[in-house]
């Protein structure tokens, strides 16, 4: 192919005259194509219409029933408010959570919770939402104090990764739950009784005290009918056990073995960020492969100072953090010890957020000078947000003064 | 809230860009080099639209490029490194991907598997090794195709006022052929069958059957392929859309995420403004839109009866493209574990195109696949002992119309286990036992981050009527509101990467020349 122009080529595909003719009627043809087409605007869009179904981005929350679990859990029943946009609640797969946005005393703050009822439950128009009130939570309080039938709730479309998928998963499920980290698994249990779901879930779930447990009187009953589908054993650390079946102590390797065979189940963890690193290193001794252990994010890591590579000495500081937000500036206090987004929320300030736990990437942002601390474990970072600085509010806290550039919410 | 409002943008710039994917990007970075002043508002909160990437696990998986074309190696680069290295100084780092491509054709008795080199030499005798006596033909594929790519070089050499007698004397086979498909031109040339088979793999990046793709575009396409290589980012396309990101705010320009524009003001079929779902009313005479003309005439112009009759009728002539289904695998085995030593296979059932695309129309197991592993051209791109595999089919949206969200986890797990069945088949690779992260991207899901009209990521079909020449030749007399322009894989060039982020720097030249010629400031 070196001499391209030895021999001239001549190609013809219908005739040299036809060939030629049919090059000049290229843009009249056209132009006649357009003027002859019809001038109706296009109105329907299915494609967007069943993404927005399965991922609005807000829906529009009432609280419809409230039912007392324990002595320090409740269940929120919520529907679509009916003065709203949000016509029907959106499908979702067992595990999932949405992110609230409440507004506390003027603070407008986020907060992710998993959905405790099932798919199916959505499609007949609620959502229910378990909720422990934590010590010295100034969250849980305000809920307890506050939310009654009728309030008015707004949250995210359904969330997480946090669910079985047949095409990685095996089929038998171990959910190894802690405290109100079963919210997700009553989700996906009732899931599996009423066929969303085909699989099997032995459910291994840590208490404190035997009054903590939540759902116990349902997984009795769901254990009770559906012998070959759930499976649900207690472990409780509390001292006096009184309870029937139960393991005491915490959730070990012996205790695991003992309910399952390990090498063939898929691990669902779901629980305080304290049951994770224990039940973890429990899971290490059997060498499993990564894919068959699932880790629910915790949220905001709890205390930063027990992270080992944090930096101690910045500890009691609290920085500077400039903000550019739309056309905005403004400077705000911040502690070392708090995620940048609650800084930025006790500023007032609702960058989106959804998991607060470095996961979803929602509230992405620009690190214009500074320096963060990020905990290994939760960052989730792209490698080129890594390069170009960009961070997570929700993972990253601030040792040095900051400036940085935040998305507004949509 | 009033701490919102001051957030709002109230500003007058010079040119909003709407959109910040590819040929959104591009536009932004030169005219923010250029100094003017620039404002890029998008809707998601990353740049790229389509050219992204996202973290599931240990893996950050590539949403969408397979290769990058017109990028070429330092000693031969193409336009897009050009653009990228000697006009931009985009900070970002490609790789040329190792082969052309892995052809696999599955149905009884039309089996085939060839692997491609990249070299127009190289290209055209493994052509000839697969289909003796092919060589000559296939030649002559080339010589056209270098022919169209000398004449559009000439044509933009004469600022598009090219010298008909020139175009005659020394273009006469590129515009004889410009009026074809590519199984016309193929058919004329004497190509055998066989041999038309593995020239026309690469078919699957534009998305239509070869009897009505247009042979200018689709030739351009494979010589491009032959003569520069594919080439992909070392860190996944969010590695150069964040490159872009970077340089357009040192350049002085602005980009504006979770800005959704929900009108483009039109008074007196000029633009005078733009408005935002977050209360930002910006002024401006330009803009330049990323977003379709189909969603822009449909969805965007303010007040509706600025939008001209004629508008309408442009985007309903004209054939949409497609919309995708991909399937993402983190998979906990190294690609010699697995058997997979190529980076892209094409997999189809026959090379009947037009079977094929009927297939695409249907919510049923697609034909024909175009599948990537990644850790063939950027090994360190997932952790020691695993891979990622992408397998990618294509839909007419309207094949999946009628899912109801509470089948739509069924159906995509469903579709996607009938992708990996084949692609295990056609490969003689085991998948299923090594899955460690799985994700699925539907047409709803392409609606869902892009905001695309039905989902769809190709633009307009280019049929011939409809192809890269008429588009070009009928530049500046299709827009039919002062100061807008479009730029991406809707517009002049039509879809792709290459052509998507060379339409933005044409729509900003364009918009550039209207600037100074003293359209004014806003």
């Amino acid at each position: 192919m070196s001499k391209e122009n030895e021999e001239k080529l001549n190609i013809t595909v219908r005739s040299n005259t036809k060939d030629l003719f049919a090059f000049t009627k290229l843009v009249p043809n056209r132009k006649k194509r357009i003027e002859r087409a019809s001038s109706e605007p296009l109105r329907e869009d299915p494609i967007n219409d069943l993404a927005w179904k399965l991922h609005p981005e807000r829906q529009f929350l009432i609280i419809d029933e409230i039912k007392k679990e324990t002595k320090s859990t409740m269940t929120f029943k919520l529907v679509s408010d009916p003065d709203s946009e949000t016509k029907e609640l959106a499908y979702f797969r067992p595990g999932q959570y949405i992110s609230l946005k409440i507004d506390l005393e003027g603070v407008r703050i986020t907060r992710p919770y998993s959905i405790a009822s099932t798919p199916k439950d959505a499609l007949k128009g609620f959502y229910e939402l378990t909720i422990r009130k934590e010590e010295g939570g100034f969250l849980t309080r305000y809920i307890w104090d506050n939310w009654k039938i009728g309030t008015k709730v707004e949250s995210s479309g359904p969330e997480g990764f946090f669910y079985y998928e047949r095409l990685r998963d095996l089929t038998h499920l171990v959910g190894i739950a802690g405290g109100s980290g079963i919210t997700p698994f009553r989700s996906m249990a009732r899931a599996i009784i009423d066929g969303t779901i085909d699989a099997k879930l032995t459910l291994l779930y840590g208490s404190s005290q035997e009054d903590d447990i939540i759902f116990y009187n349902e997984f009795k009953e769901m254990e009770k009918t559906n012998p070959e589908k759930i499976r649900v054993v207690h472990v409780l650390s509390c001292d006096i056990v009184t309870l029937e079946g139960c393991e005491k102590g915490l959730i070990t390797k012996e205790i695991i073995e003992k309910y399952c065979d390990a090498n063939s189940s898929t691990f669902f963890i779901c629980g305080p960020q304290i049951m994770y690193n224990f039940v973890e290193k429990e899971l290490k001794k059997f060498n499993l492969p990564v894919k068959r252990i699932r880790r629910e994010a915790f949220g905001e890591v709890k205390d930063v100072l027990t992270q080992t590579n944090f930096p101690k000495e910045v500890a009691e500081k609290v920085f500077k953090i400039k903000i550019h937000i739309g056309d905005l500036t403004k400077e705000i206090p911040a502690m070392a010890t708090e995620s940048v987004l609650i800084a930025l929320e006790r500023a007032n300030f609702n960058p989106p957020s959804k998991c607060r736990s470095g996961e979803c990437g929602f509230c992405r942002s620009l690190l214009i000078d500074g320096e963060v601390y990020i905990n290994p474990v939760s960052d989730w970072r792209r490698s080129a947000d890594k390069k170009f600085n960009y961070f997570h509010p929700c993972a990253s806290y601030p040792i040095a003064d900051l400036e940085i550039r935040l998305p507004r919410d949509l | 809230m009033s701490e919102s409002n001051e957030q709002r943008i109230e500003d007058s710039y010079d040119v909003v860009v709407i959109g910040a994917g590819n040929g959104g990007l591009s536009a932004t970075a030169f005219l923010a080099q250029k100094g003017v002043k620039v404002l890029c508002l998008e809707q998601h909160n990353l740049p790229g639209g389509v050219a992204s990437s996202f973290v599931r696990g240990r893996f950050e998986f590539e949403t969408s490029l397979h290769e990058l074309a017109s990028y070429g190696p330092k000693s031969n680069k193409g336009s897009i490194r050009t653009m990228f290295e000697d006009k931009l100084d985009l900070d970002t780092e490609f790789v040329q991907v190792p082969e052309a491509f892995r052809l696999i054709l599955t149905k009884p008795g039309e089996e085939m598997d060839v692997s491609m080199p990249f070299g127009v030499d190289n290209f055209i005798d493994t052509v000839e090794k697969e289909v003796p006596g092919s060589k000559e033909s296939v030649e002559k594929f080339f010589k056209v195709a270098k022919e169209i790519r000398d004449a559009f070089s000439y044509i933009g050499k004469t600022k598009g006022k090219p010298d008909q007698g020139v175009l005659f004397k020394e273009y006469s086979n590129f515009l004889k052929t410009a009026a074809y498909s590519v199984t016309e031109v193929e058919n004329a040339l004497g190509i055998p069958e066989k041999a038309q088979k593995i020239l026309n793999a690469y078919w699957a990046y534009l998305g239509l059957p070869m009897s009505r793709m247009n042979f200018t575009l689709f030739a351009s396409m494979v010589l491009v392929y032959a003569e520069k290589g594919g080439w992909i980012p070392i860190d996944r396309s969010h590695g150069f859309t964040s490159a872009f990101d970077a340089k357009i705010r040192e350049f002085g320009g602005r980009i504006e995420y979770n800005t959704r524009v929900d009108k483009i003001l039109v008074e007196g079929g000029k633009v005078v403004g733009v408005e935002t779902t977050n209360g930002d009313k910006l002024k401006t005479n330009y803009v330049i839109c990323n977003a379709s003309p189909t969603l822009t005439y449909n969805k965007l112009i303010y007040p509706q009866s600025e939008v001209p009759e004629i508008a309408y009728k442009d985007v309903n002539a004209r054939i949409h493209g497609l919309t995708g289904f991909v399937v993402y695998l983190g998979l906990d085995a190294t690609p010699e574990e697995l058997g997979l030593h190529d980076y892209g296979y094409f997999i189809m059932d026959t090379m009947d195109t037009d079977d094929a695309y009927d297939s695409w129309t249907k919510l049923q197991a697609p034909k024909g696949l175009a599948c990537v592993v990644l850790n063939n051209a950027v090994p360190g791109c997932s952790p020691p002992g695993t891979c990622m595999l992408d397998i990618t089919t294509l839909y007419q949206p309207e094949a999946w119309k009628d899912v109801k969200p509470e089948e739509y986890v069924d159906l995509k797990n469903k579709l996607a286990e009938e992708l990996i069945i084949k692609f295990e088949k056609a490969t003689g690779s085991s998948l299923r036992g090594h899955i460690e992260e799985i994700e699925i991207a539907t047409p709803a899901t392409f609606a869902r981050y892009l905001k695309l009209y039905k989902g769809i990521f190709y633009g307009y079909e280019p049929e011939s009527w409809d192809s890269i020449i008429p588009r070009l030749s009928m530049m500046g007399k299709d827009v039919y509101i002062e100061g807008l322009e479009f730029a991406g894989g809707f517009n002049r060039r039509a879809h792709g990467y290459s052509s998507a982020l060379a339409d933005g720097l044409i729509s900003a030249q364009l918009t550039l020349g209207k600037l100074l010629q003293g359209g004014g400031k806003a």
